[in-house]
């Protein structure tokens, strides 16, 4: 079979081998902990018998439905995925809208303003807990030597606040950085046009840039709610789960009952719950996507 | 001056959206004895004692081994993503093949939670003896980096002329020898910009280096904790600030220097997936 003349069905095998590989790897390292996950769900399990599990239903299920943590876990998530993302791409729109004209001839000046999306958020959470440092830390100084007083800001009443804010500017750089490349892509005829009609600045962005740039919106909006939704690293490392268990998102729970309480089962009951979750919004999102595709 | 506005504001969410690096790196200048007096960004007397700590080996602290580790994991994380992704995505531009569902299920990974993958990836590696290694970060790091790489390859093949499949195969040669001698050449610029991006991002990574790593293979961004608890008492915020500017440098470094290409193929990979 000389690969220089491909009959249909010899082409459709070396386009399959291609994939092959990275078939392989996604069926060994996402494929099979998938399987592990949904038989563990439904097994009793502890890190003593972690190689030979034995079937009990749907009983963690139960446990992780029934804890109260999971729910506030998943309450925090959601707060936490919304306010962020709404946050981020209000301020990120705003600053791509605004800064565009000094940016056209500029390019350089974004480097400083993606900087943020280089660090590792890990590390963010470790440096936000010296900002914030009640004695060496420069916001509560500051705070103090102008209006001598400073807010706690990582007790259970205000952590979660903190945290947005935390996520927020790290993150308000993607979403400009998207909508600030869909407000470039706009042709400047379409301007002018508006402008011969007599449009204003504002009515063209309401009228005409911002329907222009609705699908990156959407974009950023969902990429950054996920981001949001499943934090992990930045609440970590400043606070962990927070006094009380106030900042415990989603990721913090399943890795808290699996590694600190050793509740194997529950932790990955939740997981499984989790991943349903995702999947089903998945699955509505391509509906939709595939809904409107043809129509417009 | 009709611009002084927009520079005011554009310097300001500079200095606010960068703030918690600029504290880090004023504060990793300033001596115990400084610190306890002056919390603010200024620095009196600027010294290097806290990098001087930092990079010297102590019999629980080694720098040097957690950015090795960083290092290592993160150019397997990098690099083996374009070796998967590479053909498989020749595969979807060229061939069609897996336009309907590998492609959109890779993609998809980048908004599934991986934290639900993460405990049978812990008691797979356990059994394996990947736990604690630089390679079993790394292939867990692929994973983290291939929504990304698959559609930026896939979306740079499909933006090549299909002319020049068509004369190379005119000329006899087969589809494993044009997508490696024909396509890979042409797509060098979107495969450095993945690499670099894969780099940073697995860099980046957090989870699973706590969780899968203990002693031999932590990488910097979990290693960089230890430092605070180091001295036994209250954390020393000189040294914790350093070990944190020299962690947070090589990402910075190479985001600084390829901002042009990040932010093109970040845009790409969010819009066209």
């Amino acid at each position: 079979m000389p690969a220089s003349s491909p009959t249909t069905d010899s082409s459709a095998r070396q386009w399959a081998l291609l994939a092959t590989p990275l078939v392989v790897f996604l069926l060994l390292f996402l494929g099979f902990p998938t399987v592990v996950d949904l038989i563990y769900s439904l097994s009793r399990v502890s890190f003593e018998t972690l190689r030979s599990p034995s079937l009990s239903g749907v009983e963690n299920y139960v446990a992780a439905l029934a804890d109260p943590g999971f729910w506030s876990a998943a309450w925090f998530s959601l707060r936490f995925g919304i306010i962020t993302a709404a946050a981020e791409c209000i301020v990120g729109l705003a600053l791509a809208v605004y800064l565009a004209p000094l940016l056209e001839k500029r390019a350089w000046l974004m480097a400083p303003l993606m900087l943020p999306l280089m660090v590792a958020p890990a590390m963010v959470g470790l440096m936000y807990r010296l900002v914030l440092h009640e004695f060496v830390g420069p916001v509560p100084y500051y705070l103090y030597l102008w209006f001598g007083n400073s807010p706690t800001f990582l007790d259970a009443g205000s952590a979660f606040w903190t945290l947005v804010v935390v996520e927020s500017l790290q993150w308000t750089p993607f979403a400009f950085l998207l909508f600030y490349a869909a407000y470039e892509a706009i042709p400047d005829e379409v301007r002018q046009a508006a402008a011969i009609d007599g449009a204003n600045s504002l009515q063209t962005l309401t009228r005409i840039e911002l329907p222009l740039m609705a699908p990156t919106l959407a974009v950023a909006a969902f990429i950054r709610f996920i981001d949001g939704f499943r934090v992990f690293d930045n609440v970590y490392t400043l606070v962990g789960s927070g006094p009380g268990g106030a900042t415990t998102s989603m990721s913090i729970y399943i890795y808290e009952a699996f590694f600190k309480q050793g509740a194997i089962g529950k932790a990955i009951a939740a997981s499984v719950v989790l991943f349903a979750a995702s999947f089903a919004v998945l699955f509505v999102l391509g509906w939709l996507a595939r809904r409107r595709g043809p129509a417009t | 001056m009709k611009r002084a506005p927009r520079w005011i504001v554009y310097v300001v969410a500079v200095l606010v959206l960068n703030f918690p690096v600029i504290v880090t790196l004023v504060t990793s200048f300033k001596s115990g004895g400084e610190l306890s007096v002056n919390p603010g960004l200024w620095v009196n007397q600027p010294t290097f004692d806290n990098y001087l700590k930092v990079l010297t080996v102590s019999d629980r602290l080694n720098i040097y081994g957690y950015l090795g580790n960083s290092l290592v994991a993160s150019l397997i994380g990098s690099l083996l993503a374009i070796a998967l992704t590479f053909p498989a995505a020749y595969a979807v531009a060229r061939g069609n093949f897996g336009r309907r569902l590998l492609l959109p299920t890779v993609v998809n990974l980048r908004a599934v939670p991986l934290i639900i993958f993460a405990i049978p990836i812990y008691m797979m590696f356990q059994w394996l003896g990947l736990l604690d290694t630089q390679l079993g970060l790394g292939l867990i790091l692929t994973i983290v980096n291939l929504p990304l790489a698959f559609i930026v390859l896939a979306n740079a093949i499909a933006d090549l002329p299909i002319e020049l499949d068509e004369a190379a195969r005119i000329d006899g040669a087969g589809t494993f020898t044009i997508m490696v001698r024909i396509i890979w050449p042409v797509t060098r610029a979107a495969v450095t910009t993945v690499a670099i991006f894969g780099f940073i991002t697995a860099w980046n990574e957090f989870l699973f280096g706590l969780m899968l790593t203990t002693t031999k293979a932590v990488p910097v961004t979990v290693g960089a904790s230890f430092f605070f608890a180091a001295s036994g008492g209250g954390v020393q915020w000189g040294p914790a600030s350093a070990v944190m500017i020299v962690g947070a440098l090589p990402p910075m470094l190479l985001g600084l220097l390829m901002y042009r290409q990040i932010g093109g193929s970040l845009t790409a990979g969010a819009v066209k997936g």
